[in-house]
């Protein structure tokens, strides 16, 4: 269920022709942290042996030109039952990999990074996901019923917990987006997730037409990461009147050195599905 | 009970009171006195009049009428001019031989309706304001609202009165105002006595009370009497009209957004009268005939009328009814409103003792349906409330209020059903709340020396969380959790439920809260007064957003929640000059509020059954300086208005643990506004032509921009900075307003007058948010304003017949 808040947004949209623009806007300058983008994802399946995490830092809000990988880190992922080490290696671009990873479902694992003389850990656990077993598209649904959009059916397990993490990306298109879904609503019935994109005429978005190939990822995740990404979710792309007042969001990784310098992002293991539609004529 | 700190002063203050009290009534016995008491009303419909001066000339002997236009003055025997003025109206002066009890009911004309009559200026009465140890009240004719430029032509009571010092709003197109740095929901607002939750239709575009149905608005900012409770910040109590009991009228008016049509006249012979007031957007028919889905609607209904008995008893049944609707693309339907009743009855026991009895219903509630998904969400809050009201006019220098007042409230926070089996929603029913919420006050107007009045009174409120529902126990009792490694606040971990029965109290709270204040008359023209009041809230608008929104639902205390306690103090010069033409009123305050609720980061309310794990207990702070300079009299009145203020917030962990929101340090709440300017000036040129401006400055809203950003999942992730310590840029605007009646109707029955105005004349945008984000195409970060209005010009057409 997309949040009732959405709809007052949408309507006083609808309603008044308010005016938006672009505007200049001096912003203050936060300390610069690191940011770790730990996310191993095992796709259903598969061995999920290979893995990435990626290691930067952050910018100054309008930033477009700062190098911002961080290299000469240390990282490894533990299994926290059996002690078995895997070692990501420094590929010099803010990448680090491996490929001896060991998934197991329902297992924690934590992380270690050692940087700049600061100790950088945390803990998650690997959360599993359910099959889509559709994926259509239609007009009917949606804020707007003039404009195509997907649908992804999956069937929500009966125990109640269950969240999700959607990467929607149609190629071509420079941004992926991303929703969050949870169960608190709908736990165990057969979900119908939608997607559509809207015109927007100022950046040149037109919503999906026949011949668009849509990228889509459903992943499990834990509730913690849940919660996290939820509010970074719904600051994407801005907060408005009747939005939640935006905050920085804390992730998981902890700075064991120098709490005060927490590291932005997060370590998640994640079982992930994808699929690939084309859009035909309706 | 919450109340064991502040006990001791508590009883000190009742020893206080009862020894004050006791010294009144000394004071009032021993001469041969008489009494005149009455009700003044308008010559034109009979409407009574509330604040009307009385007073027998060349003495100090006098005061006004109240709520019901009613006056006693009790005097020495002797002959008298018991003279009569009201702002606006004709003085009117009576001989009178006080040499027995007597009873003047007295009509008094406006000035525009008979002009031959003008002939005294105010002098004597106006001292009233002076002596009087109120404070921190804001008075306004409906007269003085219909004046001033409006937005698209309606006439908004709320949007006037935020054009005085310390009553600011959350921006455009947010509903409620603020008062003295308070919250939205710490403000009081009563229609006729009834309580309205949401003030405000389209989101706060409007508000919710038609001023052709009303009589008069006065909003406390401070030095709230003993008889209101409940709310910290203020309290807006708005009077509707009783009706015209002379003859029928017909008033109206045509608009760009909405019409409005008044019906009122005499009923029951000679002995009552009735309005009947409704208004109507038709925006949505427009939508409609331009073949739009979407659609938004108001309308709203006022209802009164009042039945004489005999002299001593008197009838009163009001009601309103408002609704909003909105409906998006035929899969969101949703309507949301007030609906209030209220059935009283005046009973005057004798010449000195006037009493009210009210019996009030009063409930909000929304109503949401998602077509395509097959589910209705609702929600809704409903209160009972009886109240008996006295006052007792033992002297001239002593004026007693007392009365009781109860509350049961029924809070339904949500409930989803499903409106088909196909829907892939589950039906969830939040718990039901019940909570008795009851005062009783006792309060005195006493004049100690010629110079020196006060007003001294007690209130004590309990507040009882009444059972029917379970509560849920968290592990070390804390329904919210600090984790010290990720530096973040968490829910707790639920362990337990217990379930309370439906006569049980789940919780109660007691709260003395004296409320004193004191009038000091420096010469003729002018007075210093001081205040201070203690006031209790014990219910809640649970609100994480920048602005309040429709959908926001109250909670009762109990628990975890506790009840916001209100200390406010406020110093006050007041001074009329040049004939007393002008008048000045510079006041500064300073309030603490403890307990506010704040909200954790990530806090989620949808749906909420448990909204203990989201917050934590805070504080408030707020201090400012106020200036206010009117013109009352000629051609050309208005006033300049200055208000120099700061609001803060903070919360500390508290039994969560760790520092608090905010790294627990004072933060800028978003009704934080350290500059507002508001000019406002009528001019009546002649007969047919007169002209309003408006001129408002205001620092900007506190908001929170991004600090930083960083890559995360392809995308660019804003981080923001701490809580409110950016500002929006500044807010000005001004608008104008030209009323034209044409000539032909000035001496028929039938009245009609043009209104073209003008809002934000220089069409400047002044941002209502702006929201950070990536540019879709170019994937820079860029900041985008959202603007509300820019120039809005409006045309309308008001009748009378």
């Amino acid at each position: 269920m997309k949040t009732l808040k959405i709809f007052i947004i949408a309507c006083i949209v609808a309603t008044f022709a308010s005016c938006e623009d672009v505007v200049d806007v001096e912003v203050q300058d936060g300390p610069k942290r690191l940011v770790v983008e730990a996310s191993l994802n095992w796709e259903k399946g598969t061995q999920g042996n290979e893995q990435t995490i990626q290691l930067r830092e952050s910018t100054p809000f309008y930033d477009t030109h700062s190098v911002t990988s961080v290299t000469g880190a240390s990282v490894v992922v533990t299994n926290t039952t059996s002690g078995e080490d895997y070692v990501f290696e420094d590929e010099g671009n803010g990448t680090y990999r491996t490929t001896s990873f060991e998934p197991v479902m329902g297992q924690e694992y934590s992380l270690r990074i050692d940087y700049n003389g600061e100790v950088y850990s945390a803990v998650e656990t690997m959360t599993p996901v359910t099959d889509i077993t559709d994926v259509f598209q239609d007009k009917d649904q949606g804020f707007d019923k003039d404009i195509l959009e997907a649908h992804v059916v999956f069937v929500d397990p009966m125990e109640e917990g269950n969240n999700y993490l959607f990467k929607f990306h149609r190629q071509g298109d420079l941004l992926p987006d991303l929703e969050v879904g949870e169960d608190k609503f709908v736990n165990g019935n057969e979900i119908d997730w939608w997607y559509e994109i809207e015109e927007d005429k100022g950046e040149n978005v037109v919503p999906f037409e026949p011949g668009d190939v849509l990228n889509i990822e459903m992943y499990g995740i834990s509730r913690p990461y849940y919660d996290y990404m939820k509010i970074l979710v719904s600051q994407l792309g801005g907060v408005g009147l009747f939005e939640t007042v935006p905050l920085a969001v804390r992730g998981n990784c902890i700075n064991e050195t120098n709490p005060g310098n927490y590291a932005f992002g997060y370590f998640r293991l994640t079982e992930f599905v994808k699929a690939e539609y084309t859009f035909v004529e309706d | 009970m919450n109340s064991k700190p502040q006990l001791s002063p508590a009883i000190k203050s009742i020893v206080w009171l009862l020894w004050l009290f006791f010294l009144g009534c000394m004071l009032a016995s021993g001469q041969t006195s008489h009494t005149v008491s009455g009700t003044i009303t308008d010559k034109s419909n009979g409407e009574t009049l509330f604040g009307a001066s009385v007073f027998l000339s060349g003495t100090t002997i006098g005061g006004v009428t109240n709520e019901y236009g009613f006056y006693s003055i009790t005097a020495p025997a002797g002959a008298y001019e018991l003279k009569i003025s009201y702002m606006g109206y004709n003085d009117v002066t009576i001989k009178i031989i006080l040499n027995q009890d007597l009873k003047h009911n007295i009509e008094i004309s406006e000035f525009s309706t008979e002009l031959e009559e003008v002939v005294v200026t105010a002098d004597e009465p106006e001292r009233v304001i002076l002596r009087k140890p109120e404070m921190s009240v804001v008075k306004m004719n409906i007269g003085t609202v219909k004046q001033m430029p409006v937005v698209l032509g309606e006439v908004d009571v709320l949007k006037s009165l935020q054009m005085l010092p310390g009553v600011t709003n959350n921006g455009e197109g947010t509903g409620g105002f603020h008062v003295r740095g308070g919250a939205q929901d710490q403000n009081l607002v009563l229609l006729d006595e009834a309580i309205i939750y949401n003030t405000s239709h389209m989101f706060g575009f409007f508000s919710v009370f038609n001023a052709d149905a009303i009589k008069d608005v006065k909003l406390y900012k401070g030095g709230i009497p003993a008889r209101f409770g409940g709310r910290v910040s203020s309290v807006l109590d708005i009077r509707q009209k009783d009706g015209n009991s002379k003859n029928f009228a017909l008033t109206g008016g045509i608009g760009v957004i909405s019409s409005r049509l008044t019906a009122e006249g005499p009923v029951f012979g000679d002995n009552g009268s009735f309005l009947v007031a409704g208004r109507r957007s038709y925006v949505d028919l427009i939508l409609k005939a331009a073949g739009e889905d979407n659609s938004v609607s108001f309308y709203d209904l006022n209802l009164k009328t009042n039945y004489s008995v005999n002299a001593n008893n008197k009838l009163f049944l009001s009601g309103y009814f408002g609704r909003d609707g909105f409906t998006l693309d035929s899969s969101f339907d949703s309507s949301y409103g007030n609906a209030s009743g209220n059935l009283r009855w005046n009973h005057i026991f004798n010449d000195r003792l006037f009493s009210n009895l009210s019996a009030i219903l009063s409930r909000y509630d929304y109503d949401l349906e998602f077509s395509e998904d097959e589910f209705k969400w609702v929600s809704s809050i409903t209160n009972y409330n009886l109240k008996y009201d006295f006052r007792y006019y033992w002297s001239d220098a002593f004026k007693l209020d007392f009365g009781v007042n109860g509350i049961y409230y029924d809070f339904d926070p949500g409930e989803v059903t499903q409106t088909a089996d196909t829907s892939p929603v589950n039906p969830l029913k939040l718990d039901q709340k019940r909570a008795l919420e009851s005062g009783v006050y006792l309060n005195a107007e006493h004049k100690l020396t010629p110079k020196l009045t006060a007003q001294y009174g007690l209130r004590y409120s309990a507040f009882s969380r009444l059972g029917g529902q379970p509560i849920t126990e968290y592990a070390n009792g804390q329904p919210v959790v600090y984790n010290p490694g990720l530096g973040i606040y968490q829910r707790g971990e639920a362990i337990g439920e217990t379930d309370f029965a439906r006569g049980d109290a789940i919780e109660t709270f007691g709260n003395f809260e004296p409320r004193v204040s004191l009038a000091y008359l420096l010469n003729e023209d002018s007075s210093l007064k001081a205040g201070f009041s203690r006031t209790a809230q014990y219910i809640h608008l649970l609100s994480n957003t920048s602005s309040v929104t429709p959908l926001d639902v109250w909670t009762p205390s109990g628990p975890f929640v506790k009840p916001q306690l209100s200390n406010q103090y406020a110093l006050g010069y007041f001074r009329n000059f040049l004939d007393k033409t002008y008048s000045l009123e510079v006041e500064t305050y300073y309030k603490t509020v403890d307990n506010r609720i704040d909200y954790i980061d990530g806090s989620d309310l949808i749906g909420q059954n448990t909204i203990e794990t989201e917050i934590l207990n805070g504080e408030m702070r707020a201090y400012g300086l106020e200036l206010l300079l009117r013109k009352n009299e000629g051609d050309l009145t208005g006033w300049i208005a200055y208000t120099l203020s700061k609001s803060e917030q903070r919360t500390l962990g508290g039994i969560a643990g760790g520092p608090g929101i905010n790294d627990g340090d004072w933060y800028n709440s978003s009704f934080d506004r350290t500059h507002d300017v508001s000019v406002s000036g009528a001019y009546r040129m002649n007969e047919q032509w007169s002209f309003g401006a408006n001129l408002v400055f205001q620092t900007g809203r506190p908001v929170t921009y991004p600090n930083g950003q960083y890559e995360y999942e392809g995308l660019s992730i804003a981080s923001y900075a701490p809580r409110n310590s950016d500002r929006l840029p500044a807010y000005h605007r001004m608008d104008v307003s030209v009323t034209y009646v044409p000539r032909k109707y000035q001496n028929k029955r039938f009245k009609g007058e043009w209104v073209l105005s003008i809002y934000n004349l220089y069409h400047r945008k002044n941002a209502a948010s702006i929201s950070f984000g990536q540019n879709l195409e170019t994937g820079a970060n860029e900041a985008t304003r959202t603007a509300i209005f820019g120039i809005v010009p409006s045309l309308t057409y008001n009748f009378k017949f």
